[in-house]
């Protein structure tokens, strides 16, 4: 702290700390505490709520009927029942006075701390969870095998032109709006789609519905998310010595055994954080299913948190939902760190 | 083994390699150039395979989009403020990170930086929630927000980067020289700081416009050009998305194409070393 005054004095120091103080708790960490707030209760109906309705309901019933007889002893004057009337008027006038002070008393639904809306999640949407992540993982495996020979092909095999034109080649898809490249496979894979057609003219007797059986969901995500492996993979084999894997080849190892002692092990930092943004992105994407799954095939567990928010506006279970999405999420990046013996350092690079 | 047989085996690994490179990246593009080609084609819902004929009209079908043309001019709105918004907390981020010790710094830094590490749903749900509390509901100003969270730490992973290449006699040398630290950081922290402000610029720019998953949940009932896309594949999806496509392939070659030739040019005129 006094270094940061040291350097930037006064003024400029104090307005630094600001900044980072409001970044850190109005954007960061405040939203989260929030939302985990809003996951732990529900507005409940009291207890004493439901037994005043019942009671309420109760009274009117016997008031109604109360008054009916009242009504019907009008203007009578046989003793008798004059003295019933007396009775069912006093009677009538203590249940108004019990209705009033029980329509005074406040029946609004109460905020209750519970932690019912994790425990709640139904098995149909435990199962689209567990099915999300699942995909996830073999999204970001897919991932990893398609761009591990794609990095190390740009950054060692080629010379240096071509891998500017390779890494230019990456970079121009790369930059394209996901929602767009999304798209495309739409018009590939939908009913009447290119690979339908080229099917169909290979013999196939009729269209298959690959967008049905989430198998659409799949392989756009695949393509969405695939750049996300190959630039950090590229940035770390990159900076591998190239006499290294030229040693390793004049000591007579085989391709095998060069990237799995050599490159491999060298890579490791850039495999963390490419699995960790494509694990992230795919759990996480709202765009790809939303435009894939058509409303006909399975939801991915994003488009269930976004239906408890627009849908049913039950904030509370959505705030739930995204939560456990989150600590998922979170518990991946710890495995990768351990896995590939990463800092935080050097994933956010 | 003889001599030979490993550069033979190296040559055919190559061919293999590079057969493997070409089928990658016709992966890539293909998709790409299917979707640039409905958007000539007259024919709509967007269709590469019922071809009734070349056609402009989806050119002047978008000019006269008017949800289209405001959505474009929100995400520029949106993209504006959230460059005004992160660069200042970026730029405070780094500065004061470059001035801490390895173990507070070490926390700090993993606060900022986590928003690029947490899915953009959650991003916009946080943000919508924690608004909600001051009765401030979802619209351009709130996407802003959300938004920034995680741009602002991409601009200051991108100040980062400079400072540490700054020599810092510099300002010390002006300082003992009795210039103030405001003289200090306007004339050489800032002047040192400008290129990097010019990418993390663009880069918070490009990003702001392209994002879809934290904006569809804070953006409430206005829109930007990608979320009016989003909703267009559900409903109502003609070649005018395809056209769009087009205009986003096109920028995006021309500016990486002048980025290219542009640090060419850079490279070129600074002598090696």
């Amino acid at each position: 702290m006094n270094a940061v005054y040291r350097s930037y004095g006064p003024l400029l120091g104090t307005i630094i700390l600001l900044g980072v103080a409001v970044w850190t708790l109005a954007m960061i960490v405040g939203p989260q505490l929030f939302m985990i707030e809003q996951s732990l209760w529900r507005m409940e109906q009291p207890d004493s709520a439901v037994t005043a309705g019942m009671r309420i309901e109760e009274l009117n019933n016997a008031l109604s009927l109360a008054q009916y007889d009242l009504g019907a002893l009008e203007g009578t004057t046989d003793p008798d029942k004059m003295a019933e009337r007396e009775k069912l008027a006093r009677s009538v006038s203590a249940m108004e006075q019990e209705l009033t002070t029980l329509q005074g008393q406040d029946t609004a639904p109460v905020k209750v701390y519970t932690i019912s809306n994790y425990t709640e999640m139904s098995g149909y949407h435990a199962e689209i969870f567990v099915k999300t992540i699942g995909a996830s993982l073999m999204v970001t495996l897919i991932a990893f095998a398609v761009c591990y020979p794609v990095a190390y092909a740009a950054a060692k095999l080629a010379k240096p032109e071509r891998a500017a034109l390779i890494l230019l080649g990456l970079v121009i898809p790369y930059a394209i709006n996901e929602l767009l490249r999304v798209f495309a496979w739409l018009m590939i894979l939908d009913y009447q789609g290119v690979a339908n057609s080229v099917l169909l003219w290979f013999g196939l007797p009729e269209p298959v519905r690959f967008l049905d059986s989430g198998a659409g969901v799949f392989v756009a995500m695949v393509y969405a998310y695939v750049l996300f492996m190959v630039f950090p993979i590229y940035n770390t084999i990159e900076t591998l010595d190239t006499n290294q894997i030229e040693a390793a080849r004049d000591l007579g190892a085989s391709t095998w055994k060069i990237h799995s002692r050599v490159v491999l092990p060298h890579a490791k930092p850039g495999i963390a954080v490419g699995s960790i943004m494509t694990f992230m992105l795919s759990a996480g994407s709202f765009s790809v299913p939303h435009i894939m799954t058509r409303g006909t095939a399975q939801p991915w567990f994003s488009q269930l948190i976004y239906s408890k928010f627009y849908d049913s506006f039950y904030w509370n279970q959505g705030a739930a939902y995204a939560f456990t999405l989150l600590l998922v999420c979170v518990a991946f990046i710890i495995l990768m760190m351990k896995v590939f013996k990463v800092g935080i350092r050097d994933i956010a690079k | 083994m003889s001599s030979t047989a490993p550069s033979s085996s190296v040559s055919a690994s190559r061919v293999v390699l590079s057969v493997y490179m070409a089928l990658f990246f016709a992966y890539l593009f293909l998709p790409l150039i299917l979707m640039v080609a409905a958007g000539f084609n007259s024919y709509s819902p967007p269709s590469v395979t019922q071809w009734q004929g070349f056609s402009l009209r989806w050119f002047s079908e978008l000019a006269e989009d008017q949800r289209i043309l405001q959505g474009i001019v929100n995400s520029v709105v949106v993209a504006t403020g959230v460059i005004l918004l992160s660069l200042p907390l970026g730029l405070s981020g780094a500065l004061l990170l470059s001035r801490l010790d390895a173990r507070s710094g070490s926390l700090l830094y993993g606060v900022l930086v986590s928003p690029v590490l947490t899915p953009g749903i959650i991003l916009g749900i946080s943000t919508l929630i924690f608004w909600r509390q001051v009765d401030v509901g979802g619209g351009l100003g709130l996407t802003v927000m959300a938004q920034s969270t995680f741009i602002a730490a991409y601009c200051m992973l991108m100040f980062m980067a400079r400072l540490q290449r700054q020599d810092t006699s510099l300002e010390e040398a002006a300082l003992d020289l009795g210039a103030t630290h405001m003289q200090v950081f306007r004339r050489i922290t800032l002047p040192f700081l400008r290129p990097a402000m010019l990418s993390a610029a663009v880069i918070a720019f490009l990003q702001s416009i392209e994002n879809y998953n934290t904006t569809v949940f804070s953006i409430g009932a206005s829109h930007t050009l990608v979320t009016e896309i989003g909703s267009r594949m559900r409903f109502g999806l003609t070649p005018v998305v395809n056209i769009i496509g087009l205009l986003f392939v096109t920028v995006t070659v021309a500016v990486a194409v002048a980025y290219v030739l542009l640090r060419q040019r850079e490279r070129a005129r600074t002598p090696a070393g």
